[in-house]
């Protein structure tokens, strides 16, 4: 097992009264599960998925990853496990638009130890396996939206994180980019048994996933295990 | 890829932002070493020009009339000679010259002449008109600031250091001013009858259009002999430098000798205050609005930077940048820019004082390096003031600025 939550809840107080974002999920991922998050607007998809990565301060309950426990923990430490643990991939790309490619990839890991060498290394073998390795020195303006999420792939995965964060990763792609992003994301979940957490609209992108969490109104509708279902 | 990479490349991507937002603080310190620049050397030209005037600081009896400073010391009451010795046993900064003095009017035949007892080394030595009459002895050594490097650095010349003056005036030997000589129609050679004993004329002085040329100077010592008044002095004459003087001199010296009347030539000593006071003032003034016009400006800087990059910011923040990397990120920001805003200041302020110095005041200015050393803590203390706030809310950007779509 590498996420758990339990019992978590999150509320808002609005002029209209109390507002609960989430409520009471309960849920659990293991070591290379892709889990989707599908739900209508307003059914706390985003607030899951920040409060998974210590960004917001949960009302209730708790989240464990890889036995650390995010609510619990000084911001600062927070800000640490994310930087060695959590890899974001954004619906908006959320490239540095001064930054070349490489420059970009490198990025989570500017305010580490590792050498300049390394990191350049690191990245350059992250756009090689994305399939960027000739625009690597290219600035996201002069790249496609499909190649500018397929450097923020790179990105997220440059810290070597146990689990990555997507935010409706193919929300600005047309479907046939979609599909190759997916495909990509699907095989670093394979290949390096990384943990993938997606939240997404589209019901083709849920079906990458081997675990499907429903959320309606915060509250967790239904757990699917694609796998089980198959079997 | 380090914070120190992304700071530059930011600063790269974002070069006429960060022109605008030097300007202010840019042109504020350029004008600031500008006045600085240009005032500095007019104080030293006021200085040295009113240093060789000569003698300005009268210590007088206190129940002496000032009304005229230049005849104070006729017919005032004594003071004791030893005052002299307390002087410069007190070694006070800024006097250069002390020449004690005893005056009397006199009868000479049918003319009243007024008789001044010196001491001809110190007197000559703080009337540099004498030394146009030819008494010229040894070189003096003047230690009055503006100091002889002082001097020198700005072109100056000390005309104190070329003064030169005559070691003695022999017990039986006179000095006439020009109009007593033509007065008692006495030429140098001749000789004078005073108070009953005889004098040879040594040199008549040449026109000075001041009070010495209807005085007849004699040795010190032998006017307290014929006036019967031994030991006393009627004025002790100082030449003061101005800058000490505007610096407290004048006090020092009433703390030396509490029971004497100490004057100066006020309209000159004023004079030289009030310059160096609205040169100060117009740089403070400066100070002033650079702190609050470059502060606003930078700080207006850093906050449409931060807004144009919130999600920047949040997405550093989501992939693990502490809040206080962000601080930091910022307030190198603000610090590069207050060495580029000082050191562009301080050349423009420096060009421009070299340029318009001659012409604005007559006056050669060179650089002074001292300057860019204020101008680099003035520059980046107004930025970081400026950048603080900022700052501040920068790191209250929420992470999550990237996930809002959703």
């Amino acid at each position: 097992m590498i996420l758990k939550t339990i019992n978590l809840s999150k509320s808002y107080k609005h002029k209209d009264g109390v507002v609960n974002a989430i409520n009471n999920i309960n849920f659990t991922a293991n070591k290379g599960d892709f889990v989707t998050i599908t739900g209508p607007s307003g059914s706390g998809k985003s607030t899951l998925l920040l409060s998974l990565a210590g960004l917001i301060k949960t009302t209730s309950g708790q989240i464990f990853i890889n036995g650390f426990e995010i609510t619990k923990a000084p911001e600062r430490n927070v800000s640490d496990f994310r930087k060695n643990n959590i890899g974001f991939i954004m619906q908006s790309f959320a490239l540095i638009p001064y930054l070349t490619a490489i420059e970009n990839v490198m990025l989570p890991l500017a305010e580490t130890s590792i050498r300049n060498k390394e990191k350049r290394y690191l990245a350059s073998d992250l756009l090689k396996r994305v399939d960027l390795d000739n625009r690597k020195n290219h600035y996201p303006r002069e790249l496609s939206a499909g190649q500018q999420q397929r450097v923020a792939i790179a990105r997220a995965l440059v810290n070597s994180p146990s689990i990555i964060l997507a935010d409706e990763p193919t929300g600005n792609l047309d479907p046939g980019l979609s599909s190759d992003i997916l495909k990509l994301l699907k095989k670093f979940n394979l290949d390096e048994k990384i943990t993938i957490l997606m939240v997404t609209h589209s019901p083709v992108a849920a079906e990458f996933g081997n675990l499907n969490i429903k959320l309606e109104d915060g509250k967790l509708v239904t757990s699917i295990n694609n796998n089980e279902m198959s079997n | 890829m380090n914070l120190r990479r992304l700071i530059w490349l930011e600063f790269k991507q974002h070069k006429s932002q960060l022109i605008s937002g030097l300007l202010a603080i840019t042109l504020g310190i350029a004008v600031i070493v500008g006045i600085r620049s240009v005032s500095v050397v007019s104080e030293k030209a006021v200085a040295v020009n009113l240093d060789n005037l000569g003698a300005n600081i009268l210590v007088l009896p206190q129940a002496s009339n000032v009304d005229n400073y230049y005849s104070a010391d006729i017919d005032a009451p004594t003071i004791p000679e030893e005052y002299v010795d307390r002087i410069v046993s007190s070694n006070l900064q800024g006097v250069d010259n002390l020449s004690p003095k005893l005056t009397r009017r006199i009868q000479i035949g049918n003319e009243k002449i007024v008789l001044t007892g010196i001491m001809p080394k110190n007197e000559i030595s703080s009337k540099p008109m004498w030394q146009q009459s030819g008494l010229i002895g040894n070189p003096i050594i003047a230690g009055c600031t503006p100091d002889n490097s002082a001097n020198k650095d700005n072109g100056y010349k000390d005309d104190k250091l070329q003064r030169k003056v005559i070691d003695s005036l022999s017990a039986n030997e006179c000095l006439l001013g020009s109009a007593v000589s033509a007065k008692l129609k006495v030429k140098e050679g001749g000789s004078l009858d005073i108070l009953g004993q005889k004098f040879t004329v040594s040199r008549v002085i040449n026109e000075t259009g001041t009070v010495d040329d209807d005085r007849v100077f004699i040795h010190l010592r032998k006017a307290q002999e014929l006036l019967n008044i031994p030991g006393q002095v009627s004025v002790i004459e100082i030449m003061g430098c101005c800058n000490a003087i505007s610096e407290g001199l004048l006090g020092k010296l009433r703390n030396v000798l509490p029971d004497t009347r100490i004057t100066t030539i006020g309209q000159i000593v004023s004079t030289q205050i009030q310059t160096n006071k609205m040169m100060n003032k117009v740089s403070l003034i400066f100070l002033i609005i650079i702190t609050f016009v470059g502060g606003i400006s930078i700080g207006n800087f850093m906050w449409a930077n931060i807004n144009e990059r919130r999600k920047e910011i949040g997405m550093l923040r989501m992939i693990g940048f502490r809040k206080i990397v962000i601080y930091k990120m910022m307030l190198v920001k603000a610090f590069v820019l207050g060495i580029i805003g000082g050191i562009v200041g301080y050349i423009l302020g420096t060009l421009a004082a070299i340029w318009m110095g001659p012409k604005l005041a007559g006056l050669p200015v060179s650089p002074i390096l001292s300057l860019i050393l204020i101008s680099l803590a003035i520059s980046v203390c107004v930025s970081m003031l400026g950048a603080i706030i900022p700052t501040y809310l920068a790191g209250k950007i929420d992470p999550f600025k990237n996930m809002q779509e959703v």
